[in-house]
């Protein structure tokens, strides 16, 4: 990994300096940060950026740059184990109903459809709203969201996959159904949903960030993008742009990241276009 | 799709004109679907933890109230009869009253729905012209400016909360700027709205020739809308990208090129052939922007379902949310008729 | 007099013009009015690359570097962009292969033929309505009226080509250029095709350039052929004089491949009868849903194999040829009847307990790239049939797969490249070794020789015939190639429809089929042998045929 690796892919290499810079936001949080994440500071309400806050303060006087940097953990921590656990049970499930075709399986499937006709934003501020306003409810119900769209991409791919040629020639060849379907299925049925996985994440700290936005998620004091950018709403027509404006730009970089990783993801796991052995 | 019917059944359905056909076989499944719906709604409020009958009306209710409501919603008996009961109430158009507003779930959501539709409606209109022309014009003039420009766009775009583009645009364009409306809902407060014939204030105020009435109200459309297009139109963009890419490769319209048909006709096939994909992503994006309202309602004071919504979740507010949820369901199952409907119409292929 | 088509020294590059792929050199003809020119070449030969210059559409980032194509005297460069759309379709027409891809599947096929004509003929909508049918009705479609008005999936694919070519006809071209055109479709309704567009370009005294990689439809139908291979033009002369002696020992070689093999199948050794496979009243039927009748994929077949015997099973594309080798490997579950493998009956077994037969039992599949696993290493693809015979250790699963190697003729450093690093015929022996990795008893080979280039197939013929000998296996042999059926199969059963037609020893059968079906199957074979004889056929009136749609 040269530096003309990384120079002749700039959206790898963007991604990844995101990635790192995120990874570093939550493991140092308390090091980088120059205030409280928390601490409210009546006397320094709403300051304009400065060499004190460098980012500003809130309307309750606490540092910008300290809650962005407090906040990565929570997004992102709230956003990966969600997806993580969505695509845990999805790609199984996936698997398994679309490699035996049974009544249970078309239930399943049945159910998935049901859950994702409602609008994702909907069904995701109702469930939290019933279910309680925590920050792990929140995590709950976007692995309930995420798990049919994973299952159903792998399924996808397992129908069509089931009915080519080379299933045939490895039954042939002694195969039998748990290393046809993991041996020979599943590594070809997982791209679709690795690639989405990446794409999952930054929808997910969307939603996070929306429900949060709507009052649907954490609750103030805690440090999340979306609360900030939605309690500096309020001032922004009386000027004061920067309570709403930064926390906004660090979910842009946050979901832009792992679109970018996704993308990288594809061309990197199609077969055709890495080349060990021989070249033609 | 077709059941084994008798002889005479299937005869006379065969003699059905095609486009009939798609119809019936679509209608025959909402109730099904329908039934889920109020299923999955009459469970959400039995997740609560508590005493349903006193989430429902609130820490003011009096005890007299509360043993009324349980014995309505038949808590003293099975869930099979209080689903039933509920399946009862529903179809008599009760969905219970709004703690918040103290008025009936069902006025609470038709008096917000021409606003909520208004919005989605237009935005998506918007969407799905920049969405799609920005993908064929990307296609054809691939590998130049065009290209790259919407590919850079398409990716910013899927990564941009909507409500923060909102918000972005209200402090530039308002504030800053001072060209765009105050967003503070539908028409300037000193304007009588005009009188409700379809419940778009757009087209009301021109079917009753009232100009500053539309000006307004056009004029408060033009913020909200935007955001949700920016936001948006970049992944209709790529989904069509895809399609009408692929079409655009395919043998046929190599034939055709090779036939000297014109670009004009050539680009014209290729989004033919692209409009089943196109459809899905429409129906899908039309049920998506109800999500998506909810915020961006919030944002610019809108006071349609959305900001209904948000008020129900803050408030604990659950026939509301209730009503809401239902709405959005039975909302988004129409729109899904529409498009396999229209889909199966553009594709001759598709046996019914 | 000017030619139609004059090409003079015509280069092709493909790639960045720092490090350009050059994909055609220097190639020159003339196509004369009223002439039939084949142009023969294995695949990657650039023939289609050569076509789509000629109609000024190269693909991608291809250029034209060099030399200068002429329609008519004038130069394709100098033409604005209006001229060369004009001049598509209009005076120089393409078909191409797969003509149910060529077909817009959302238009009706009337309306994409009246549409070519109404863009180089402007003309009232219901008139140029009223020529597509007409031309329909030419091109040998029954009842043009009614099917003018269906959708291209409710076409055969001999119908769809029919309608290509009628687009390709409406406008009167000067040239019309084939692009293995007839590829994939069934002999009997090739020859059908081919009889047609070449019958119907010399009655409009149109120029014709065949591009195909079978000589004998060069043989049957062409006036002058032109050899290509990597790009050049190794050879330019008149049929009849290349075929008694070519020029170029490269065209010798192609000649060789395409004659049938001279010796035909080894004789078995005279032992006892021993019966290996006995299928009795095999039957599959498919439900198509709904309330259509099942479909009879395989309807009551019955045949034997001995051991050391191969029976080639012939017929067109959906003649249940494949569906029953398919169900002797119990990759399909018969409907009924029985199959006995070595006096065990296995119609019935359940998976669990034909699973130890699977060793004995093995098949080499069709598509060769599409049967083996895209992610899996050669070594890996070959090793995996060896656990059925458990027990190896890690060398000697590699030292065997070394010798399997070996034995299909492939270099065992193909162990670590991935199939689609491969060759088609890589990859087809590579299949190969598979099914006989566990030196199987019985081995059925799903059509061994299509989809591949004229050479590559007269060498798999020639390792499946060193392996019949070397290994004495029995073995079906699944084919609508007669010309491998020959040179492969001691016996043969025509199908036709799921049924048998008619069955018998393989010199028997073509040298005196009893059955009408099996004699329009032989008389499709376009050998380069028989050429003169039906060149004189080919230029009489084709009947129209109807065919079934899809």
């Amino acid at each position: 990994m040269t530096f003309r690796f990384w120079l002749r892919r700039p959206a790898a290499t963007l991604g990844a300096a995101l990635l790192l810079l995120q990874v570093i936001a939550i493991v140092f949080a308390g090091m980088l940060a120059p205030y409280s994440p928390t601490m409210a500071d009546p006397l320094h309400s709403l300051e304009p950026p400065s060499w004190q806050h460098p980012l500003g303060t809130d309307v309750s006087g606490m540092d910008v740059l300290s809650r962005i940097i407090f906040a990565t953990r929570i997004n992102l921590l709230v956003s990966i184990t969600a997806v993580a656990a969505a695509f845990l049970i999805g790609v199984p499930v996936g698997l398994l109903i679309g490699f035996y075709r049974t009544i249970a399986s078309t239930l399943v499937m049945r159910l998935f459809d049901f859950i994702q006709s409602f609008p994702v934003f909907v069904l995701g501020m109702a469930l939290v709203s019933v279910l309680g306003q925590e920050i792990w409810n929140v995590a709950l119900v976007l692995a309930i969201l995420f798990v049919p769209v994973f299952a159903r991409l792998v399924r996808a791919e397992v129908l069509s996959l089931r009915e080519r040629p080379f299933i045939s020639a490895a039954r042939c060849s002694g195969a039998g159904d748990i290393s046809v379907m993991f041996r020979h299925i599943l590594p070809n049925a997982m791209t679709p949903a690795l690639v989405q996985l990446s794409i999952s994440i930054g929808m997910a700290i969307l939603l996070t960030a929306g429900l949060s936005f709507i009052g649907a998620g954490v609750r103030m004091p805690t440090p999340e993008w979306g609360l900030m950018v939605s309690s500096g709403a309020q001032q922004l027509i009386l000027g004061v742009w920067w309570v709403s404006l930064f926390p906004g730009i660090a979910i842009v970089l946050a979901v832009l990241c792992f679109a970018l990783l996704g993308d990288q993801l594809r061309i990197f796991l199609d077969p055709t276009k890495r080349a060990p052995g021989k070249a033609r | 799709m077709t059941p084994k019917l008798a002889g005479p059944v299937v005869r006379s359905w065969r003699a059905l004109p095609r486009p009939a056909r798609i119809v019936l076989a679509r209608v025959a499944l909402i109730p099904p679907q329908l039934f889920g719906v109020l299923l999955v709604t009459f469970v959400l409020v039995r997740l609560l933890p508590g005493d349903p009958a006193l989430l429902l009306l609130g820490n003011m209710a009096t005890p007299e109230a509360v043993a009324s409501l349980r014995q309505k919603l038949g808590l003293d008996q099975g869930v099979a009869v209080q689903f039933v009961r509920y399946l009862g109430r529903i179809l008599h158009g009760d969905l219970g009253t709004s703690i918040f507003t103290s008025h009936p779930v069902v006025q609470d959501l038709i008096e917000r729905a021409p606003a909520t539709l208004e919005l989605i409606t237009y935005a998506m209109i918007l969407t799905i012209v920049i969405g799609v022309g920005l993908a064929i014009l990307a296609v054809i003039g691939r590998g130049g400016v065009a290209d790259h420009l919407t590919r850079l766009y398409g990716m910013a775009a899927g990564a941009l909360p909507d409500f923060w583009v909102g918000l972005l645009m209200i402090y530039f364009l308002f504030h800053i700027a001072g060209w765009a409306p105050a967003p503070f809902g539908r028409i300037d407060t000193y304007l009588t709205p005009p009188p409700t014939i379809t419940g778009f204030y757009t087209l009301d105020s021109l079917l009753t020739g009232n100009w500053s009435d539309f000006t307004s109200s056009a004029g408060r459309l033009v913020l909200p809308v935007a955001t949700i297009t920016i936001v948006n139109a970049g992944g209709v963009m790529k989904m069509t990208q895809t399609a009408f890419a692929g079409i655009y490769d395919s043998p046929f319209i190599r034939h055709a090129r090779a036939c000297g048909l014109p670009q004009c006709r050539i680009v014209a096939m290729s989004l033919k052939n692209s409009l089943p994909p196109i459809i899905t992503t429409a129906g899908f994006l039309f049920g998506f922007l109800l999500g998506a309202a909810v915020l961006v309602e919030t944002i610019f004071a809108w006071g349609g379902l959305g900001q209904y919504a948000v008020q129900a979740v803050i408030n604990s507010d659950y026939p509301a949310l209730q009503g809401f949820v239902m709405l959005a369901a039975v909302f988004v199952l129409l729109v899904y008729l529409v498009v396999d409907v229209l889909y199966e119409l553009v594709d001759p292929r598709i046996r019914i | 007099m000017t030619a139609t088509l004059e090409v003079e020294r015509l280069g092709v590059s493909f790639g960045p013009s720092g490090a350009p792929r050059q994909v055609l050199h220097d190639v020159s003809f003339r196509l004369e009015h009223n002439e039939i020119l084949g142009i023969v070449g294995e695949t990657g030969a650039g023939k289609s690359v050569l076509a789509h210059a000629l109609v000024g559409l190269l693909p991608g980032d291809g250029r034209v570097t060099d030399g200068v194509v002429r329609f008519e005297g004038r130069a394709l460069a100098d033409m604005s962009q209006r001229e060369r759309q004009r001049l598509r379709g209009g005076t120089i027409s393409l078909i191409g292969t797969n003509a149910k891809a060529l077909l817009d599947p959302v238009a009706r096929v009337g309306t994409q033929i009246a549409r070519v004509l109404r863009t180089h003929r402007p003309c009232p909508a219901r008139q140029a309505w009223r020529q597509a049918v007409e031309l329909l009705g030419q091109v040998g479609i029954v009842d043009p009226a009614a099917r003018a008005r269906a959708y291209p999936h409710e076409l055969s694919g001999g119908m769809a080509q029919r309608v290509v070519i009628a687009m390709a006809l409406i406008t009167r071209p000067g040239i019309i250029l084939a692009d293995d055109a007839t590829l994939g479709l069934d002999a009997t309704v090739q020859v059908q095709v081919l009889d047609l567009l070449v019958q119907r370009s010399r009655m409009l005294g149109v120029s014709v350039i065949l591009i195909t990689h079978d000589l004998g439809i060069v043989a049957h139908y062409c006036d002058r052929v032109a050899i290509m291979r990597a790009g050049r033009i190794e050879e330019l002369r008149p049929v009849q004089g290349f075929l008694g002696r070519p020029d170029t020992p490269y065209s010798e070689s192609l000649l060789a491949a395409a004659r049938a093999r001279p010796v035909p199948a080894e004789q078995r050794h005279a032992g006892k009868a021993d019966k290996l496979l006995v299928v009795e009243n095999l039957l599959k039927l498919f439900q198509v849903g709904g309330t259509q009748p099942p479909v009879r994929a395989v309807d009551d077949v019955s045949f034997s194999l001995e051991r050391g015997e191969t029976l080639a099973l012939v017929g067109e594309s959906g003649s249940g040829k494949t569906t029953i080798g398919q169900c002797l490997l119990r990759l399909l579950a018969p409907t009924g009847g029985s199959v006995r493998f070595d006096g065990q009956e296995i119609a019935g077994l359940s998976e669990a307990h034909f699973r130890p037969l699977r060793r004995r039992m093995q098949m080499v599949f069709q598509e060769p790239y599409v049967a083996l696993n895209p992610r899996w290493s050669v070594l890996d693809l070959v090793s995996e049939p060896l656990a059925l015979l458990g027990h190896h250790s890690r060398s000697q699963r590699l030292q065997r797969v070394e010798e399997l190697l070996e034995m299909v003729q492939l270099s065992r450093d193909l162990a670590r490249c991935y199939p689609h690093e491969l060759t088609a015929g890589e990859q087809k022996r590579i299949g190969i070794a598979r099914a006989l990795a566990t030196e199987p008893d019985f081995v059925v080979f799903d059509e061994p020789t299509t989809a591949l280039d004229i050479r590559v197939r007269a060498q798999i013929i020639d390792l499946i015939r060193s392996l019949q000998s070397r290994m004495g296996l029995s073995a079906l042999f699944i084919t609508h190639d007669l010309n491998s059926v020959r040179s492969l199969a001691h016996n043969v059963v025509v199908l036709n429809r799921g049924r048998i037609v008619e069955r018998g020893e393989t010199e028997a059968i073509f040298a005196s089929p009893q059955q009408r079906y099996t004699r329009t199957l032989l008389a499709a074979e376009l050998p380069i042998e028989w050429s003169a004889s039906r060149r004189a056929g080919a230029a009489t009136v084709a009947n129209p045929v109807s065919e079934h749609s899809a």
